[in-house]
């Protein structure tokens, strides 16, 4: 006999949208990190409706509610923490509307990222957050997280491209807050919930802006064989004021790793490239691109080239958006952090973190959102090595007291979910902590939304969390 | 209206010096809110003082009102009470200034024009090209998110505002965001702070990135004798590649308040009048007045001609003043800041004006492409005279607002006082997102004694 919550949501949603097989289960155990949960059982609601029925069941049964979309998420967000109901958004994954008039769609929360821009882009279109997983991460999970990617250095992260949601609070109720039009009079709520990891409502509905796509694009790669003349390139970059739409960093060990896989042409011998790109009026491309190319030959690049196609263009934003997957043919499993710096810092914080490197004896390859100081350090691992483990989570803590050193932050798109949330003291006081868990419970007052996430649960403040060890040894991509 | 309240000043003077308790009745005039006064205006020089005010303020459920230039005391509903105002002019100090990582902190006394200064002997600045720029302040400007025309290429306050710090109505000193460009970490709870008119927490340090100067800049003119050619011209513009910094439309009354004979003989302030301006490589501003010229041609523009340097800023003046110069010359104009989807505009611009000629109100609009109308509704004689006109039309704006063909959201930034019989007024009526609101309003001001009663729903 199956249990009273179980049978209840199969009543609401229709038996085959209901998960609660052990074996079912453990496909929504894990997301992108390397953090393990297991709920109760999984649901696949079809509409708001369903979604608003889902946590008024759960909340006669004081159960916890997780939203969840592709489970790519970086820092535990997704995962059932403290077990309870997992809300798959796989069903609710319409494009609603496209208004190319005034630059909107609306869409369902299971949409994907790069199916709204595929779905846009016969009018000139797309949507601007362009995280490495976008083939498969959706949007729901975008505004859960504050998404952001390469290009977010020109345009901006998910909630600059967010002008409307539709809600389901903790108890059933839907609301909307703003709309279509750029603002809404009163409170910036959307602004509040686009980042908020879950812990506020459910998202049901999103608005987004569209962007019309750029006359030309220019990707430019440029090899140097010292990260020193790398990162001094970005900083100069910074100083001079070129925004480029996108200016990436790859380590010569992450692109080796790279190479071997996607084969783009990346050089094996250099210490680093970077990958530039400049995008807009064709007038204006040019110009930049010859000022940058300047920049980096002053630094000492050994080349800089340009993608002489699309073909070309792709291929480099392969390697890149495929480095993680990359990763996984050289180790087991690894570790990916998402420290931000003042960009200004670039140089000294790779030089700490090759410190770190060496004194932990653990190979780390960067992969950085250079131009925003977004840093992904990925730590490697066996995750059968039990004593290097503890070493991955030391050496990933004193990367990210580095960042907070320097002026800088936690995460820059990954979001805090239950990876970082004890790290949060670092940066936030008891005040700050008090007020944000005050907010929570204005929207989540239980606590039965996506709980143990963002805000430090107490028991060991200051410290990154030691995980579970991973059961299987799956490689996030 | 405020109601005479038990202030202790020995209490205030003790916190923040004698000298900068003040009763002085021009001071405490210059502070009035829609006719509420407050009994003191207490200057803090520091958050730690702000909390320990605030502290005090919530044991002795003392309302305060934060003030920097008080050039926008009166957007918002009547507060229900007012005790104090906290004149934030001393915390007017540069924190942090990183012009090679292009990032910035700053108090929130801070006057804009100083700001803007600071920054362009860097190269840099902040695109926030506000009415009041001589007086206003950085704090206030956030408070009231200030509208810019700038938005357009640039984005608003939400966009690049990368942190603040505050102190909240318990006198917890809190903070969210951070300094660097990226950051997800926490709650972005300083982005419920822009526009909340100081009613969530009295900011006292505010983050923000900035922007390097353009190279070339160049402002059009385009003219055209309907609506609808000239948002004809303003929709090619969006859906083409060009990029530009900002794209004004003033109909035929506003381009005859602001564009008179001294700024450009050339304005013929009868027509629907276009400002567009780009920025960047010389290269990209002569692309730009190219394109800018076809476009208008093509909308049947009866005019296009780029303004000199000086007629430029002096239109770039008028435009970034409009809501100010409307209330100076119709102290009793009812100025509505309606926020809508650009292809809406042209319609709702002309329901707007059917409105204001049924109640024989004059209407002047002026519509920034990227998404903000001002519409204007002034009174041809004496309020006394007919004293529904305005409330009429003000219940009706709202409703066209409402309607689902012109999703569009709006508030009546500026008008008389008197009119202003309720929230609902200023807001328009209750929506579902109010009640979060209130929430979050409890959250950070359990005692709610940040200018209580001034912000939508009653908040």
């Amino acid at each position: 006999m199956r249990p009273q919550l179980i049978r209840e949501l199969e009543a609401l949603l229709g038996p085959k949208a209901v998960l609660s097989a052990p074996e079912d289960l453990m496909l929504y155990e894990y997301d992108g990190s390397v953090e393990l949960g297991s709920p109760r059982c999984v649901v696949f609601p079809a509409s708001a409706q369903d979604v608003a029925g889902i946590a008024r069941l759960a909340n006669r049964h004081e159960t916890p509610i997780v939203g969840r979309g592709a489970g790519t998420g970086l820092s535990g967000g997704a995962i059932a923490r403290s077990g309870g109901i997992v809300v798959a958004f796989s069903r609710m994954n319409r494009i609603l509307e496209i208004d190319a008039a005034n630059l909107r769609a609306v869409v369902q929360p299971g949409v994907v990222n790069l199916d709204l821009s595929r779905a846009v882009e016969h009018l000139g279109l797309y949507f601007a957050p362009d995280p490495s997983s976008q083939k498969s991460c959706t949007i729901g999970g975008n505004v859960s997280e504050n998404s952001g990617g390469p290009h977010t250095l020109a345009y901006g992260v998910t909630s600059n491209h967010v002008t409307g949601l539709e809600l389901v609070l903790p108890d059933g109720e839907m609301v909307r807050i703003g709309g279509k039009s750029i603002e809404t009079s009163g409170y910036d709520l959307c602004g509040l919930l686009v980042g908020s990891e879950g812990t506020l409502a459910l998202v049901t509905e999103i608005t987004v802006r569209l962007m019309r796509k750029p006359e030309a694009v220019k990707t430019l790669l440029a090899v140097y064989d010292t990260l020193d003349d790398t990162t001094e390139s970005v900083v100069e970059i910074t100083v001079r004021a070129i925004t480029p739409a996108a200016c990436e960093m790859l380590d010569g060990f992450t692109l080796r790793a790279v190479e071997d896989y996607v084969h783009a042409g990346f050089p094996k011998d250099c210490a680093a490239v970077l990958l530039i790109e400049v995008e807009g009026l064709i007038e204006a491309v040019e110009a930049q691109a010859a000022e940058i190319s300047e920049v980096c030959r002053q630094h000492r690049a050994r080349e800089v080239r340009a993608a002489r196609n699309d073909q070309e263009r792709n291929l480099l934003w392969r390697g890149r958006k495929e480095a993680f997957g990359a990763m996984g043919r050289i180790s087991p499993m690894y570790y990916v952090q998402d420290g931000v710096i003042p960009r200004t810092r670039l140089p000294e914080t790779l030089r700490r973190i090759e410190e770190i490197s060496r004194k932990y004896d653990l190979q780390i390859g960067n992969i950085f959102h250079a131009g925003d100081g977004n840093l992904h350090p990925l730590i490697l691992f066996d995750e059968r090595d039990r004593e290097q483990f503890a070493r991955v989570v030391a050496a990933g803590g004193e990367i990210m007291r580095h960042c907070v050193e320097v002026g800088g932050a936690l995460t820059g798109e990954h979001g805090i979910g239950m990876e970082k949330n004890e790290l949060m003291p670092l940066i936030f006081t008891p005040d700050d902590l008090a007020l944000m868990e005050r907010v929570r419970a204005a929207f989540n007052p239980a606590g039965r939304l996506n709980p143990g996430k963002v805000l430090p649960m107490g028991k060991a403040c200051g410290e990154i969390r030691v995980p579970p060890m991973p059961a299987s040894a799956t490689i996030p991509t | 209206m405020s109601r005479p309240a038990p202030v202790s000043f020995t209490r205030l003077e003790e916190i923040a010096g004698g000298a900068y308790v003040v009763t002085d009745a021009a001071e405490i005039s210059a502070r009035e809110v829609c006719g509420a006064r407050p009994t003191a205006v207490v200057c803090p020089t520091d958050a730690a003082q702000i909390a320990e005010i605030l502290r005090f303020a919530a044991a002795e459920k003392l309302a305060v009102i934060p003030t920097g230039g008080c050039t926008k005391l009166g957007i918002g509903s009547p507060p229900a009470r007012y005790d104090i105002a906290l004149d934030l002019s001393r915390m007017n100090r540069v924190l942090a200034y990183d012009p090679q990582d292009l990032t910035l902190g700053v108090e929130p006394g801070v006057r804009i024009e100083d700001l803007l200064r600071t920054l362009a002997e860097k190269k840099q600045f902040l695109p926030l090209a506000v009415p009041f720029l001589d007086r206003a302040t950085i704090g206030g400007i956030v408070a009231a998110n200030s509208s810019s025309p700038l938005r357009h290429a640039y984005g608003a306050v939400r966009d690049f505002c990368l942190g603040m710090e505050f102190v909240t109505g318990e006198g917890a000193q809190a903070k969210s965001g951070g300094r660097v460009v990226k950051n997800v970490t926490g709650y972005d709870l300083h982005k419920l702070l822009i526009g909340s008119l100081g009613t969530l927490a009295v900011i006292t340090r505010l983050n923000f990135r900035t922007f390097p100067m353009p190279q070339a800049q160049g402002s059009f003119v385009a003219s055209f004798s309907s609506a609808e050619a000239a948002f004809d011209f303003c929709r090619a513009i969006s859906h083409s590649v060009l990029t530009p910094q900002m794209v004004e439309i003033a109909n035929p009354g506003t381009a005859a308040l602001l564009f008179s004979g001294e700024i450009s003989t050339r304005i013929e302030p009868r027509t629907w009048t276009v400002i567009v301006s780009a920025a960047g490589q010389p290269a990209v501003v002569d692309r730009h007045e190219r394109e800018f010229g076809r476009l208008a041609g093509a909308a049947d523009a009866e005019e296009f001609f780029p303004l000199e340097a000086a007629e430029a800023d002096s239109a770039f003046v008028q435009i970034r003043e409009f809501p100010r110069l409307m209330i100076e010359r119709v102290p009793a104009a009812a100025i509505f800041r309606i926020s809508a989807v650009p292809g809406a505009m042209a319609a709702l611009q002309g329901k707007l004006r059917v409105l204001a000629a049924q109640r024989e109100l004059d209407f002047v609009s002026l519509a920034r492409a990227s998404g903000i109308l001002y519409a204007a509704f002034l009174p041809q004689r004496d309020l006394s005279e007919t004293p529904q006109a305005l409330p009429g039309t003000i219940a009706e704006v709202f409703q066209v607002c409402r309607q689902s063909e012109i999703p569009a959201s709006a508030m009546l930034e500026w008008c008389p006082t008197e009119i202003k019989t309720s929230p609902d007024v200023v807001w328009g009526t209750q929506r579902a997102d109010f009640e979060l609101m209130r929430r979050v309003k409890h959250s950070f001001d359990p005692q709610d004694i940040l200018a209580p009663g001034r912000f939508a729903g009653g908040i």
